[in-house]
């Protein structure tokens, strides 16, 4: 009997390791219901004033400031890993990218996607920071306006 | 009981917390089309408000970030004809006053003045690709001398090419063909399909095949460009 239950102890011991090694972070979107816009639509217009003769000359760039402030109460004292995320989603593929005040990380990220942001230890309740977004579609896939959805997440370590 | 009551009033908590972690928002931005549609028409010189020197050619362009205005000259296409020479049927080229000789697009040289007319332009929608802008031409019905004589338009014609164009680039067949004018009348000279440029040269020539009295004949063809 004793043995018994000491090789159960042993392969559930077993099964934790592997289970620990093969699980994924746990990802979390972040509230950043503390966020504004500065403006509040992103006028899309066309990249070059006239289209090439190749037909390439398609995309629409916008431009618009966000003051982000996002709630990291959670994982405060703790550190993290905080991506920026553009889900896959109408009008079709989108292109994101992005300038900051230093508090997050610049970078680019094409739909469907995320991008690292911040990384290191959570220190204060909320982080903020103004980010200056630039958006990039095919003016094909711009007959009117579309709504945009993007979001901060947290891989919990 | 008891134990049933505090089972549930957990069971609440959990939700109560569901909701909290639910409550995370995502942000969107709306993406609104400003300005989306556009048409510019270019016959002969045109103008351009913004930076020089495109591409090292010394003139204006949009690549190199200039933008169109309006330019009210009307170009002009003639020849002149030795009395020796008048009806016999053999096509007289024509030269013109136009000085553009770069690409407005990205200032190569594309057309060879004075001997061949630019013509260019763009339609710019959003949307998927819709049906084509189309460029016409309002001709008279003769040109004139202001006496009385007249030389029909159908004896002007045109041929259309561009300095690099081939079939391998794609820049072939013209979007601006060859033609010859009609007596009167409106006449479709190209089109141009959404969200591309589109560029031509055209040498006109006068057929020759007529004997009109001496002197300056004149008449003015309107070139439009009508988008979807």
């Amino acid at each position: 009997m004793s043995t018994a239950r000491r090789a159960t102890f042993f392969l559930a011991l077993a099964f934790g390791i592997i289970w620990a090694a093969t699980a994924r972070a746990k990802s979390i979107t972040i509230d950043d219901s503390g966020s504004a816009a500065i403006e509040p639509s992103v006028l899309m217009r066309w990249k070059t004033a006239a289209p090439t003769r190749s037909a390439a000359g398609k995309l629409m760039v916008g431009t618009t400031t966000i003051r982000v402030r996002i709630n990291v109460m959670p994982w405060l004292k703790h550190s993290g890993r905080i991506y920026l995320a553009l889900p896959a989603q109408q009008p079709g593929p989108i292109n994101l990218s992005w300038t900051t005040q230093g508090r997050f990380m610049a970078g680019q990220l094409a739909s469907g996607n995320r991008v690292l942001v911040y990384a290191g230890p959570i220190t204060t309740p909320f982080m903020e920071d103004t980010l200056t977004f630039q958006f990039s579609v095919d003016g094909a896939l711009m007959r009117r306006a579309v709504p945009v959805t993007y979001h901060f997440e947290m891989d919990e370590e | 009981m008891r134990c049933s009551l505090d089972w549930v009033h957990r069971a609440s908590l959990g939700a109560m917390l569901a909701a909290a972690s639910g409550s995370a928002s995502a942000y969107t931005a709306t993406l609104t089309p400003a300005s989306p549609k556009a048409v510019y028409l270019q016959v002969g010189n045109g103008t351009f408000a913004g930076p020089i020197n495109c591409l090292g050619s010394g003139s204006d362009c949009y690549s190199s970030g200039g933008t169109p205005v309006s330019n009210a000259t009307v170009n002009t296409v003639s020849v002149t004809l030795a009395a020796a020479t008048v009806g016999n049927g053999t096509a007289q080229a024509m030269t013109t006053n136009s000085t553009a000789a770069n690409s407005y697009w990205d200032g190569f040289a594309f057309c060879s003045v004075p001997a061949q007319l630019y013509i260019g332009g763009f339609y710019r929608t959003t949307g998927a690709a819709t049906a084509a802008a189309q460029v016409t031409a309002t001709v008279p019905a003769a040109l004139t001398n202001g006496s009385g004589g007249t030389i029909k338009f159908s004896q002007i014609t045109w041929t259309s090419s561009g300095n690099g164009d081939t079939a391998g680039n794609g820049f072939l067949p013209e979007v601006f063909p060859g033609g010859t004018f009609v007596n009167g009348g409106t006449q479709t000279v190209g089109s141009m399909a959404s969200n591309t440029w589109n560029e031509s040269c055209w040498n006109f020539s006068y057929l020759n095949t007529a004997v009109p009295g001496a002197g300056t004949y004149t008449g003015a063809v309107l070139y439009t460009m009508t988008s979807p």
